[in-house]
């Protein structure tokens, strides 16, 4: 396939034009040595393995059960991700490439998974507990002061109660309280209580139900503790409440225990003496600091478990990571049926054959192997994979074309021409050469800081910005050069390129505002004259500028694009294409269009009155007819007869001939086809390919009719609506230039009119961000979709087929990015 | 400066360029063709833009009207 693309030409190849030719590779690989080979190719990165084994499920591969303990280690390292992550510990990038075993590695990561899920078991044992502790302590303090508090309490009631019995019965004594007091204490009721914590949000209903449920039997005492605590069945902080609650009978004990349950109190032993009570908080103390320390070793231990995982963590996910892929890679290679080799089917560019051969023999050497892994190529009608050579430059717009649809292999490129039109008919959406510095500043930013940015993680917005840093960087380029032909800057002119053509009329300059200026001197020499910004006639002179340019630039393009279509069907050898296709387009297109591009050109130098808009309706309508006044030349009424014609000729040019002859064509092939052997030159197939995109086999006359009359229509009407859609550059192109001198004018002009500083720099304020959000956010990213318009749909649809698939080799640098992006 | 003179100069810079491009970054023929039809297409779009900018104001039907209040 390589001889066809360098074949018949005087240049060499271009760079990027077409895509790298291809060859479908056998490698049968002795057993032994599969490991290893299939581990060079993926360093070498140039091998996209065909699947042999698609009808089989993934379990029942070969080695199904190698992929099942990659996958079992890549889950030991993420959950040592994850511990990681909450320790705080973060993987260290280790440059430390050892040789070693993978098995060595599965059998070191089961033993750190064990040794870190028994730490994680017993450190989690050891927090409960201290937890419980905690809590404990809290009810020990905070009751024993209930309970010192009533005691104090009572004794002065009883003290009290003593004196008055001693200083003798008073008159205003109750008679009964006497009886009531002596009645208590001749009849003790033995309370029991209960003690504990409950969740202070909880604590109201917690107090409503005890209170319903013992039918107010029972009395509860709560105090909030000031500090959250720490739940020992959750592990999570939570405000809580110290209670104490007494009660009478074992069954209202019952009732207090269920709904202690319920709310998640928790309820701690707790003594009534006092004695006790300070020797159990002694105790507690204690236990607390003990248990503390162990805590804080074992956490000291595991970090450095951590530590250590940190380390190596990169290379062993690398290694896992690489051994996964690899054994997927072999169970697409289909087994040899003596079960000593396995073979390998792939596409490889043909530039890469040396490079493969070279890793077989590494590998066979590395592995000890007898016999070299050998390479054959295969002959093939399947069509291969894509693959452009980019660099950090050109991937950029590889990507704009590849997103609308991946060339088919070795088509025309369209990324040789969108490389510059793309800025290009950018910046003529764009033009002010101040917004295009910004730009420029923004792009150079991401193209200097390009190393340190490229290693670390962006946001989603920051990537795609530093992915197209270099169609940005042209962007801005360009902006500033039209920006200098419009002639603004942040919408103001300036007379860079010497005086204005223009001068008054005479010295009074009375008829400046009504008449207007006369030109005087030879026209500006760069640009669009300074002197038109803020006139009346500005518009209707830009918007006539700027209509006509966007025709004659649309045509150019067009026309570009057809040109395209010619260089394919002359690679693929394919005259039909030629003849009746490329020809008829270029006339019919440039017998309509090329013709206004000539007109608009003709109407400029000669500055006639003529309306190109009445030449080119009547040249439809009334052909015939004399021109009149809107003649442009001699002679021109013929020359839009002989046009008209030719384009009417085109049409069917383009229909008709096509699908016969096609007909013919396989009627010959196919009777030759039942005697002769298979063809197997690519040629041939390239060419049958292209003929009928139904491949071999049958021939259905209609539908290449169909496809062809589809096709034919689709040129003629686009012919016209695409010129139309080229109008867009106008457009936005005005909607720019009046954006920024509203932003102008009405902002920075008229805060500067109160002579004011802080309506001055109010105002400054304004505008800059008016100018940075609306004009280079909204504005670039409207005139970048618009271009890439224009690409995809008006220039390519001319020659562009786009279904072909990507190269996607089976490398290990490409392994990492997917990685990185899950 | 007339339209022939500043197109020559744009021929001028053009040729300038590819000259550049390929004294500093010479990659081996395929490369520099591409790089060749870089700083072609760059030119020709800009001497299109600035050629017809110039053309449509060489003989003006619409002349500026100053606005009124100036």
């Amino acid at each position: 396939m390589g001889e066809v693309a360098r074949g018949g030409g005087c240049c060499p190849p271009m760079d990027l034009f077409r895509s790298e030719p291809m060859q479908l590779i056998q490698l049968i690989i002795p057993m032994e040595s599969a490991h290893c080979t299939v581990s060079y190719l993926g360093d070498l990165g140039l091998l996209q393995f065909k699947d042999l084994n698609s009808e089989k499920s993934p379990f029942q591969r070969t080695y199904a059960a190698q992929i099942k303990r990659c996958g079992e280690m890549a889950r030991k390292l993420r959950f040592f991700k994850e511990q990681m992550f909450k320790a705080g510990v973060s993987p260290k990038g280790s440059t430390t490439q050892s040789d070693v075993n993978i098995d060595d590695i599965e059998i070191k990561l089961t033993e750190i998974e064990s040794e870190l899920t028994e730490m994680n078991a017993n450190g989690e044992k050891l927090q409960r507990t201290y937890n419980e502790l905690v809590e404990y302590k809290l009810v020990l303090q905070k009751a024993g002061d209930f309970f010192h508090s009533a005691q104090s309490r009572a004794i002065e009631q009883q003290r009290e109660y003593e004196s008055r019995q001693l200083s003798g019965e008073s008159m205003e004594a109750p008679l009964l309280q006497d009886q009531e007091l002596s009645g208590d204490s001749s009849k003790p009721v033995k309370l029991g209580f209960l003690a504990g914590l409950v969740p202070r949000e909880k604590s109201m209903a917690f107090e409503r139900i005890l209170f319903r449920a013992t039918r107010g039997n029972v009395f509860l005492r709560q105090t909030a503790v000031e500090d959250p605590v720490t739940d020992p069945v959750s592990g999570e902080k939570t405000e809580k409440n110290v209670f104490v609650v007494f009660y009478a009978g074992e069954k209202v004990k019952a009732k207090i225990l269920k709904i202690c349950d319920a709310f998640g109190a928790n309820r701690y032993p707790f003594a009534e003496e006092l004695g006790k009570q300070a020797q159990m908080i002694s105790e507690v103390s204690g236990k607390l600091a003990e248990l503390k320390t162990t805590i804080d070793a074992g956490l000291s231990h595991r970090v450095n478990l951590l530590e250590n995982i940190g380390t190596q963590f990169e290379q062993w996910n690398l290694l896992v990571r690489k051994e996964k892929s690899i054994h997927h890679t072999l169970n697409m290679l289909s087994l040899d049926v003596t079960k000593k080799c396995l073979v390998a089917e792939g596409w490889s560019p043909v530039f890469a054959t040396h490079q493969v051969q070279d890793a077989l023999k590494r590998a066979a050497k590395d592995s000890n192997s007898q016999v070299s892994a050998i390479l054959q190529v295969l002959h093939t009608r399947e069509s291969p994979p894509t693959y452009f050579r980019t660099n950090k430059f050109t991937s950029s717009y590889q990507g704009i074309i590849d997103s609308y649809g991946v060339a088919k292999y070795q088509e025309a490129n369209p990324t040789v021409f969108t490389v510059v039109t793309f800025p290009f008919l950018f910046a003529v959406m764009f033009g002010d050469w101040g917004h295009g510095i910004c730009l420029l500043l923004a792009a150079l930013y991401f193209i200097i800081r390009e190393k340190k940015l490229s290693s670390q993680k962006l946001d989603d917005i920051t990537a795609m910005t530093f992915g197209g840093r270099y169609v940005i960087f042209l962007m801005s380029l360009f902006s500033i050069y039209t920006g200098l032909i419009y002639n603004e800057f942040f919408s103001v002119p300036f007379e860079l390129f010497g005086p204005s053509a223009y001068v008054c009329r005479d010295d009074s300059c009375r008829d400046s505002t009504t008449i207007g200026l006369i030109k005087a001197g030879p026209t500006y020499p760069f640009g669009v004259d300074p002197v038109w910004h803020g006139t009346r006639s500005e518009l209707p002179f830009l918007n006539s500028l700027k209509m006509k340019m966007s025709i004659l630039l649309g045509v150019a393009q067009m026309n570009l694009g057809i040109i395209m279509s010619y260089c394919n069907a002359k690679f693929f050898k394919n005259n039909v294409n030629v003849w009746f296709q490329f020809i008829p387009q270029v006339i019919f297109l440039n017998s309509l269009f090329g013709y206004l591009s000539l007109l608009i050109i003709v109407k400029w130098c000669t500055g006639s009155q003529a309306d190109l808009y009445h030449v080119m309706i009547y040249m439809f309508l009334s052909p015939t007819d004399d021109l009149g006044e809107n003649q442009l030349f001699a002679g021109q009424k013929n020359v839009q007869l002989v046009l008209l014609l030719l384009a009417g000729v085109a049409v069917p040019w383009m229909l008709l001939p096509k699908p016969f002859i096609l007909k013919k064509q396989h009627e010959a092939r196919h009777g030759d086809e039942s005697y002769a052997p298979l063809p197997n030159t690519e040629e041939s197939l390239q060419v049958e390919s292209n003929h009928d995109s139904h491949g071999h086999g049958e021939f259905e006359f209609s539908e290449i009719f169909v496809h062809q009359l589809i096709h034919t229509i689709e040129f003629v009407l686009g012919a016209v609506s695409n010129t139309a859609s080229y109008l867009r550059l106008w457009a936005l192109s005005l909607a720019h230039s009046e954006l920024s001198s509203v932003f102008y004018e009405k902002v920075l002009l008229m805060a500067w009119g109160y002579n004011n500083v802080v309506i001055l720099i109010v105002g400054l304020i304004v505008f800059i961000f008016a100018t940075v959000g609306v004009l280079l956010v909204m504005e670039t990213l409207s005139a970048f979709l618009h271009a890439l318009r224009l690409h995809w749909v008006e220039y390519q649809n001319k020659f562009y087929e786009g279904d072909g698939y990507l190269f996607l080799p089976f490398s290990f640098s490409l392994l990492d990015e997917e990685d990185e992006m899950l | 400066m007339g339209f022939v003179v500043t197109s020559l100069i744009f021929l001028l810079i053009g040729i300038i360029a590819c000259l550049s491009t390929r004294i500093c970054f010479n990659k081996g023929p395929s490369a520099n063709l591409f790089h060749l039809t870089l700083v072609l297409t760059s030119t020709i779009c800009c001497w299109m833009m600035w050629a017809i900018v110039y053309l449509a104001q060489m003989n003006p039907l619409i002349v500026p009207i100053l606005s009124d209040g100036e």
